[in-house]
Order: structure tokens, then sequence, then C-alpha cells
């Protein structure tokens, strides 16, 4: 078979291309693309990325040339000279390499498995998809999840406010139906409030000397402000408290939190102190069921996880190496008559 | 001679089971988690033939006829070992919960490793005041209550190493792969929860069997004080855990000890003279 891969992905320098495209509803261009002749072809369209892939048979004349011409009369812009051209082989395990997330802008993240889901699906609704790009796409997903089961690329995240929503999972399990307490109005504590809701905490709570930022804080995120001095009360409702006020001394004393934990029925209570001065006494690490992290601890997770970063991406490499291969021997072995099969049994 | 074999079978493939298990709790590796299922399914197949068979050569006494060979420290041990491996194959392991079984698979093993290489396997007529049918029901609604606390220690033992790995601040790639601390709590109390009711039930049996065939329901020998100190543990523990709403590790210290006071009343059987002496042997 003949496969071709154009990608405009956050590698590039210039983003212009990507932006022009990005702005092409993909139906369109697969409408296009069958208008001029195409047989086989799917888009994957992301904030990141824009990519095209065309597939025929063997000794079908598949030119890149053509595709990006169709594109730019699309788009309306020269998209040429950004793009990044695969043939074959290195099409197969770019397509590996993205489905797992090794080509991601954070790399490992998981988001882009669907989003290559939702650009096959759409291929195969335009009736653009046959045996060669079905196949191709299924093994995209598969390898994308195997990576992710068996590598620890998806794990040990590589930001402060992801380790903290991730050690909150290890505690809560899945935070949807989790209440979480804001203390402070801050860049961070934004910063963290969009981490918790993007993993849906069902309720966030701002509290902030400043009554107006509070409020501003929670209505960009569905969230509710309470004043300063209400705080204490909302301690025994919330599972995860984020401390990023400008006090001068601790706001969450040992007394304070240990009467909160009595009321709270047993639940486990997750502090995280990302104030300098600190805003949470570290005595209130010793209560059975709290756990407090400081911004140190997080930074030092983080540093960790890049380290072993680097172990995970040549493991998760290795899957997509030895998948890719599987796949172009099949795919070699359409043209010769002699269909050899996949492994399905393994699927993930 | 089928039997034993049998049962040394099932043995090696829990074993298997078990080491794979703890393999694949440091080693992220889809395929080492379904060769434990595999190894556990086709164990739990052997040891299902090798315990019928049992029953096959029990009732081969005529007097024995319908009742379970459970008057044994083998019987017991080896119908322990069945249930255990039987509850984590179709709950943890179909909850995705398959990392547990480096927890609780070394009990399956265990249990049935004892019983296949210390405990007397040979079959007797029974004693003529067993010879009822609640030779049927106290020991095995008993026996099945016991398995159930052993699989709630394994999830005890995670709990404890993840509780401790968040403490610590510095969790390892292991705490990202254990099920979360809410998840590992409601589930140890879920299993105590509904385990506790069955050992009493076991427990009030053994009462009525007692006034049937002695006169007298209750006489403290010490597998029957035993067994109610483990059953006021695992009560405590409830109590601390949905009453007074505690968390953390002070009620999971609590169930852990009423773990051990159910393995004092299981093995402390040897002590006893009088009325449960069965097992021992005596």
């Amino acid at each position: 078979m003949k496969l071709i891969s154009l990608s405009w992905s956050h590698r590039a320098k210039v983003s212009a291309a990507r932006e022009a495209l990005a702005s092409v509803p993909v139906e369109r261009v697969l409408a296009e693309l069958k208008g001029r002749g195409f047989e086989e072809a799917a888009v994957l369209s992301t904030c990141n990325r824009f990519e095209l892939y065309a597939a025929g048979q063997a000794n079908q004349e598949l030119a890149a040339a053509k595709l990006i011409s169709a594109l730019e009369d699309l788009a309306g812009a020269s998209l040429g000279e950004q793009a990044e051209v695969r043939e074959d082989a290195g099409a197969v395990s770019h397509l590996f390499a993205v489905s797992s997330g090794l080509d991601s802008l954070v790399v490992g993240e998981t988001e882009i498995l669907g989003q290559v889901k939702t650009g096959y699906e759409a291929a195969k609704n335009a009736g653009m998809t046959g045996k060669r790009l079905n196949v191709l796409f299924q093994r995209a997903l598969f390898v994308g999840k195997k990576v992710r089961t068996e590598t620890s690329l998806a794990i040990g995240s590589s930001s402060v406010p992801s380790v903290a929503v991730q050690l909150a999972e290890t505690i809560f399990g899945r935070l949807d139906g989790k209440s979480a307490l804001i203390l402070g109005a801050g860049a961070m504590a934004e910063l963290a409030a969009k981490h918790l809701a993007s993993r849906g905490v069902s309720k966030l709570v701002v509290a902030n000397r400043t009554w107006e930022r509070a409020y501003q804080l929670a209505a960009r995120y569905q969230g509710e402000a309470v004043r300063w001095e209400d705080f204490p009360a909302e301690l025994e409702k919330a599972d995860v408290v984020i401390a990023s006020t400008g006090a001068p001394t601790a706001v969450l004393t040992r007394e304070l939190v240990a009467g909160a934990v009595r009321r709270r029925g047993g639940r486990s209570l997750f502090l995280i102190d990302i104030a300098m001065p600190r805003d949470i006494e570290e005595a209130v690490h010793d209560i059975d069921g709290v756990y407090l992290y400081r911004l140190e601890d997080l930074e030092a997770i983080v540093a960790k996880n890049m380290a072993s970063r680097a172990e995970a991406v040549a493991a998760a490499r290795r899957v997509v190496d030895a998948k890719a291969a599987e796949f172009c021997a099949w795919a070699g072995s359409l043209s010769t008559g002699a269909e050899r099969s996949l492994k399905h049994s393994e699927r993930a | 001679m089928a039997q034993s074999l049998l049962s040394w079978g099932a043995l090696s493939l829990y074993t298997t089971a078990c080491l794979v298990a703890v393999g694949y709790l440091f080693n992220k590796s889809e395929r080492a988690r379904l060769t434990m299922l595999a190894l556990l399914g086709a164990g739990l197949v052997l040891h299902l033939f090798a315990y019928a068979a049992r029953i096959a050569a029990f009732w081969a006494f005529p007097e024995n006829r319908w009742y379970l060979p459970v008057n044994s420290f083998f019987g017991a041990l080896s119908y322990m070992a069945l249930a255990l491996a039987a509850a984590f194959f179709f709950i943890e392991a179909r909850k995705k919960l398959g990392i547990l079984g480096a927890f609780i698979l070394p009990f399956v093993a265990g249990s049935l490793g004892l019983a296949v290489l210390k405990a007397d396997s040979s079959l007797a007529p029974l004693a003529p005041e067993l010879r009822s049918y609640w030779l049927n029901l106290h020991p095995m609604i008993l026996m099945t209550a016991y398995a159930a606390f052993a699989n709630a220690f394994g999830v005890c033992l995670a709990l404890l190493i993840q509780e401790r790995q968040i403490k610590s601040r510095k969790p390892s790639e292991l705490c990202y792969r254990l099920p979360s601390l809410d998840e590992l709590d409601s589930l140890n109390g879920r299993i105590i929860a509904i385990t506790l009711p069955v050992l009493l039930l076991g427990l009030a049996m053994g009462a009525v069997w007692a006034h049937q065939i002695w006169g007298k329901p209750w006489t403290w020998d010490p597998k029957e004080t035993m067994a109610l100190i483990t059953a006021a543990f695992y009560a405590e523990f409830l109590w601390l855990r949905y009453v007074s709403g505690q968390r953390g590790r002070t009620p999971v210290y609590v169930s852990m000890a009423g773990f051990a006071c159910m393995l004092a009343t299981f093995f402390g059987a040897e002590l006893s003279s009088g009325r449960h002496g069965f097992l021992g042997g005596k």
C-alpha cells in the first residue's frame, strides 16, 4: 500500500499554516479530497496540530503536492513550506507516536487518543476509509491504549498543578463529586482551580480577603465565593484545600484543621500549600487522614517525574516501533496477495 | 491419588499466579495481569476437581454420605483457599483491582500450601455427634467468613502501603498504580460490614447445634472465646469507621487485629480440648 501523511504541528516555528488549516472544517477537507479522486483519507485537527493521512494501492501515484494544493485551495494560504511530509513506514510510526502522546506538546497527555478517534470516525462517516485506513487507525488507537497501560508515559505529570491533581486522585479516586476550597485568589490559585475544574471537581469555593477578587475567580469557574471570615466553616465540607494567600502567618492552624476533621465524618483531607510564607502549619500533616503537601514537595515530584520521563519515552518508543513494523509487514503482504494476520487477540 | 495430584496442581498454579501478581505490582504490563488471571482460573478449576474428588472419597464411607469433608485441617484449609481464590477471581479481578493480587493471592497459596504440605489428608468416618446437617452449615459459613476476612486483610495491607506513600510526600510509581485510598478504604469497610453478620450467624448456628447435642449452647472453650474476640474487633472497626467516623490508620489496625484473632481462633483449635477438637484430629 501507499501511505502519505502531511502534518503541521506545534513543532513548526511559524504557526500561520496551522492556524489557516484549523479554520477549515474537517468535513470540507474530506469532501474536497473525495471530489478530487482520493479514495482514502483522514484528518486529525486539534489545537496543536493538523494532519492529513491519505492511502492508496501500492502502484498508485499519490503525490503530496496534490494533497497540499487541495488544502491550499481550502485554507487560502500557502502551506507547502511548513508541511512535514512522511511516507509509508515513516507515516505509520508517526501516527502511532501521535496517538501514544509521544508527539504531543505535553508528552504523554491522553486527550490526543480521543482526538485521533474523532478524526477517524469523521473520515469513516464521510466514506473516506477503506481497508487500509481502517486497519491503520484501529491499530493507532490500539497502540495508544497499549502505551498508556503498559508504560508510565501517562503517569508522572510534569507541572505542579497537575501533580497536585494526580495526588488528589490517589487519595479520592475520581474527583467528580468532590469539592475544593481555594484560599487566596492569585495566579497560582487560579491555575489550581483550572486544573481541578478540568478533572471534574463538582464544587469550587473561593475565599479571599478581598471579596471582589474571590467573586471574580469563582465566577470564572462556576464556583462559589465566600467571605474570608466564613472559610473555617467550609473546611469541614471541602476535600481538597489549596492555600495561596499572601498572609504573613499561617491561616490554617493545627487546632482549626483538627476541629474540622472531627466534624468531617472520617473523610480524608488533602491540603496543598503553595504560599510563601506558609499558609498552613506543618503540624497539620500529623493528623490522621490529613495530607499536607507544600510547594517544594510538589516540585520535587515534578523533578523526579521529569527524570524518569526519558525512560518511559524510550519504553513507549519501543512499543510504537514494534507495532509500526508489524503493521508495515501486514501492509506489504496486501500487495503480494498473501495477507498476513495482525494480532488482534492482545487488544487492550 | 488423583485428588492429591489435583491439589498439588492447583497449589503450583496458585503459587505461580502469586509470583506473577507480585511482578505485576512493580511492572506495568497488561500481559502479566492476564497471565495472573489465567493461572488463577486454571488453579480454581483444578482445585474444584480436587475438592470434588475429596468429597467422593469421603462419601465412600456410607455414614459420611451428604456431609462435607470440613472436619479436618486439610479440608478446612483447602476450602478456605478455594473460597478466597474464587472471591478474588470474581470480585477484585473483574473490577480492575487485579493489582491487589499481590496482597491477596499469597493467602490462597499459603492456605492450600499448608493443607497440602502440613495437614493430614486421610479420611475417616465422622464421629457420631458430627453426623448432622449442621456440619454443612456451621463450619462452612464460618470458613467462608474467614476467607472474606483474609481478603479484607490483603486490602488493608495495600491500604497501609498507599497511606504511607501519600503521607511520606515522596510517592513512588506504586502509589499511582494502587487503587486510591478511598477505594481501598471503602472496599475494606464493605467486606467487613458484609462478613461480620455472616460470622455471627455461623457462631449462632454453632450455639444451636451445641445446645442440641450437649444441652449447652456456649461453654467458653478457647475456640469459642477467640471467635467472640474476633467478632468484637471487627465490630469495633465498624463502629470506628462508620459511627464515630474515624479514618486513616487506626481503624485499619483494629481490623488487622481482628484478622490476627481470627487466625488464633482457627489454629487455636489445637489448644481446645473439648468441643472443637475435631479439627486438630483429636
